[in-house]
């Protein structure tokens, strides 16, 4: 499989989308096996393109930066030229083997998690589409392309998280999460647009090109890496934009594993992490990313200690990552945001399959109705506190090897440094509670507990599987690994070729880093585990504050407000104006006002023949004098 | 022979021709009774006639242009089928509404 053909990956999935949408009733099985089988040989296909990706690295050395193929598609001469292309390189590898991966694992799961459910067929049509969008969008060599991808991929978030369509609550979450991230998508269409008239071309490559040539004005430039971040921040969910993304646990957990974990929402990191020449050419660029990510990651990290709803903890994890995710990005080491990227699929996943095994089992999600699930389901308990482990820090699984290497390139900046280190203890603290509630004490809902069951193959298989790279993933940063694995190097040498960075184990940020967390982990296990009333006291003692995360800061009903008083009140108004003048007066006006003369008129219908004779003589009068008139 | 253009002078002929046509009219607008209409409308057709032949005769005296004859001739013959036609529909309508007064018959109204 060659590089250049790697176009044909997302086709894959696609086709599986496009036959199942048409025959997917009339399929045994609804189809299911067309899209796992897709999304199977798509994974496959994507090992066989890292292979190619790596034998050139072998031949052309540090130098090579990736392949390009594109066809012209539209072209209109003299001003547009739209081509259908793909560019590889290595960010492009690495996503295309997670998402490809992720999306199989998912799909293989959801076998045995949404069986029976009424809308399976569509299910994985939608999931299907979904990979395909989101294998185009990493492969899409061009800024429309990359568009294009990028709304289709909002589109299937939005009918999969509204997949259960008898739930209000689900349907408004959906329309909740895609008219957030429009915003956000207004901003990147409009930076697209931006640059295509500044350099002539949608093709990413060579609009960097003429931006390091210096051939964008600053103020375009600036415009445009600011629009493009906002649309980056939408679909990632960073601050204001989070609010979606809890909210999308109204979906299928499976679909919150894949699309709101590992793939849809690092779009906006591989964006940033693609496009970072473009934010270093603009003073104050990377800064910008670096504040946005800290702001985010510190903000999420004190949510997850209020929520009950396994999934909305694991979601606000998810933020924390993606923050972390920027704050790499915006100190200049997209090494560090790939690698946590590429771990953070797999343990994330992991956490959220897992839950979406609890719930399977328990019909449960509140953890005021869980506990004491360990005895009953232990392949589900072991592979969530490896996950939620990983998440914590705990040195050596895959989620610590890569807040390790964030935390390293942090050093030189004291304040984000100081910040960070902060959220360790936090995000431990947190996920040691979710676990420990789940999973652990006594069952307080004893029916979910007699009901509660280990998970089917379908499901156990994928936990396994995550939960075995959750181990050993995060060893790709060493160039040890990297070289037996055929790269040139590890993680750091791999990606950004032409800025190597050796993964850099400073003694010392590890050290302080698995301190935080263990500390963290005590504390959790103190709060949660042994039976003191500390969370009772603490939370009744900083009762404000409680009451602050509860209420997620009030964003939500400061948005609500905004919408209610702002965005309803003008419509108010323009629906006046559109009902009274453009509708009673414009249109029925006319309509109305020739109903009234013909009304009037009619009396001249007598029926009477002398009137009638009398018309034709008058007529014929004022005739004669007009042409005698006119004569003279 | 004299031309009648020496003794009578042509104004007379269409003064005459405009005074009839007048009767005629108000014939048309303040009779009640159809057949009476028709008779006006046949005044109007023959003042018209007169002033035909009143230019005919007038207006050409020793040529052989006799137009205005022509034209009074065929206003005759069409005078003729149209009576014959007004008074079918006249008849009709007394069959039907036992009246022929045209005040009467209203319903095609508003």
């Amino acid at each position: 499989m060659n590089m250049t053909d790697a176009w044909v990956l997302p086709l894959l999935p696609a086709a599986a989308f496009v036959l199942l949408a048409l025959l997917g009733p009339y399929l045994p099985r609804r189809g299911d096996w067309i899209a796992v089988g897709a999304i199977f040989a798509a994974f496959v296909l994507a090992l066989l393109v890292a292979a190619d990706f790596t034998s050139a690295l072998a031949d052309h050395g540090a130098e090579f930066a990736g392949v390009a193929n594109s066809v012209p598609w539209v072209e209109i001469p003299g001003s547009i030229e739209i081509r259908l292309g793909v560019h590889v390189d290595a960010i492009t590898v690495t996503m295309l083997i997670v998402v490809s991966f992720v999306a199989f694992l998912v799909q293989f799961y959801s076998l045995g998690y949404m069986k029976g459910d009424s809308r399976y067929g569509w299910y994985y049509a939608v999931i299907s589409l979904f990979a395909a969008s989101m294998l185009a969008l990493v492969l899409a060599g061009n800024f429309l392309l990359l568009y294009f991808a990028w709304e289709l991929v909002g589109l299937c978030s939005y009918l999969l998280i509204g997949h259960y369509n008898h739930l209000r609550s689900a349907a408004e979450a959906a329309k909740k999460a895609f008219i957030t991230t429009r915003i956000g998508d207004v901003g990147l269409l409009i930076a697209i647009i931006l640059l295509w008239r500044e350099t002539g071309t949608f093709d990413i490559q060579e609009v960097f090109a003429a931006a390091e040539a210096g051939a964008i004005r600053t103020e375009v430039l600036t415009a445009s890496v600011v629009l493009l971040f906002l649309g980056a921040m939408g679909k990632s969910a960073q601050f204001p934009f989070h609010v979606w993304l809890p909210d999308a646990m109204e979906g299928p957990t499976p679909v919150s594993a894949l699309i709101h974990a590992a793939t849809m929402v690092v779009a906006g990191v591989y964006l940033v992490a693609r496009t970072l020449p473009l934010f270093e050419l603009v003073a104050g660029g990377p800064e910008l990313v670096l504040a946005v990510g800290l702001f985010t990651t510190f903000l999420s990290a004190f949510l997850g200690l209020v929520m009950t709803d396994i999934k909305r903890v694991i979601a606000y994890s998810t933020i924390n990552s993606l923050g972390l995710m920027f704050v790499a990005l915006g100190v200049g080491s997209p090494a560090a945001a790939m690698l946590y990227l590429f771990t953070h699929a797999f343990f994330k996943a992991l956490l959220f399959l897992a839950a979406g095994s609890v719930i399977h089992a328990t019909e449960r999600q509140e953890v005021g109705q869980l506990g004491g699930l360990w005895s009953k389901m232990p392949v589900t308990s072991a592979t969530f506190a490896i996950g939620a482990l990983s998440m914590a820090g705990l040195p050596f699984l895959a989620g610590f090897w890569a807040k390790d290497e964030i935390l390293v390139a942090l050093t030189e900046n004291r304040a984000a440094f100081a910040l960070a280190l902060l959220t360790l203890p936090v995000t431990a603290i947190y996920m040691a509670r979710v676990f420990i509630l789940t999973f652990l004490g006594a069952p307080r809902d004893a029916e979910a507990h007699e009901h509660a069951h280990e998970s089917p193959l379908t499901m156990a298989l994928p936990l396994v599987a995550l939960a075995v790279l959750t181990l050993v993933a995060g060893f790709v940063a060493f160039d040890q690994v990297g070289r037996a694995l055929g790269f040139p190097g590890g993680i750091g040498e791999v990606i950004f070729a032409h800025e190597p960075h050796t993964f850099d184990f400073d003694i010392a940020v590890a050290a302080g880093s698995s301190v935080l967390v263990a500390v963290g982990l005590v504390a959790g296990w103190y709060a949660y585990a042994a039976r003191t009333e500390l969370p009772a006291r603490v939370s009744s003692a900083l009762r404000p504050v409680h009451v602050l995360l509860e209420r997620k800061y009030y964003l939500d009903d400061l948005y609500q407000t905004v919408i209610d008083r702002g965005v309803l009140g003008v419509s108010r108004v323009i629906a006046w104006f559109d009902r009274n003048v453009v509708n009673d007066t414009a249109v029925n006006g006319p309509a109305e006002t020739t109903s009234l003369i013909a009304y009037l008129l009619r009396f001249q219908q007598t029926g009477r023949v002398p009137n009638y004779a009398l018309a034709i003589i008058v007529g014929v009068v004022a005739l004669a004098l007009v042409a005698f008139s006119l004569k003279t | 022979m004299e031309a009648v253009s020496e003794q009578i002078p042509l104004e007379h002929f269409l003064v005459l021709s405009a005074i009839l046509f007048s009767i005629g009219v108000y014939g048309v607008l303040t009779r009640r009774n159809a057949v009476l209409i028709l008779m006006s409308v046949e005044l109007m057709l023959n003042a018209a006639s007169i002033n035909m032949v009143a230019f005919a005769a007038y207006a050409a005296p020793s040529a052989t242009i006799v137009t205005g004859i022509i034209f009074a001739i065929f206003i005759i013959t069409v005078a003729a089928a149209e009576v014959g036609l007004a008074l079918a529909i006249i008849l009709n309508l007394f069959r039907n509404r036992q009246t022929a007064n045209v005040d009467e018959v209203n319903q095609l109204k508003w």
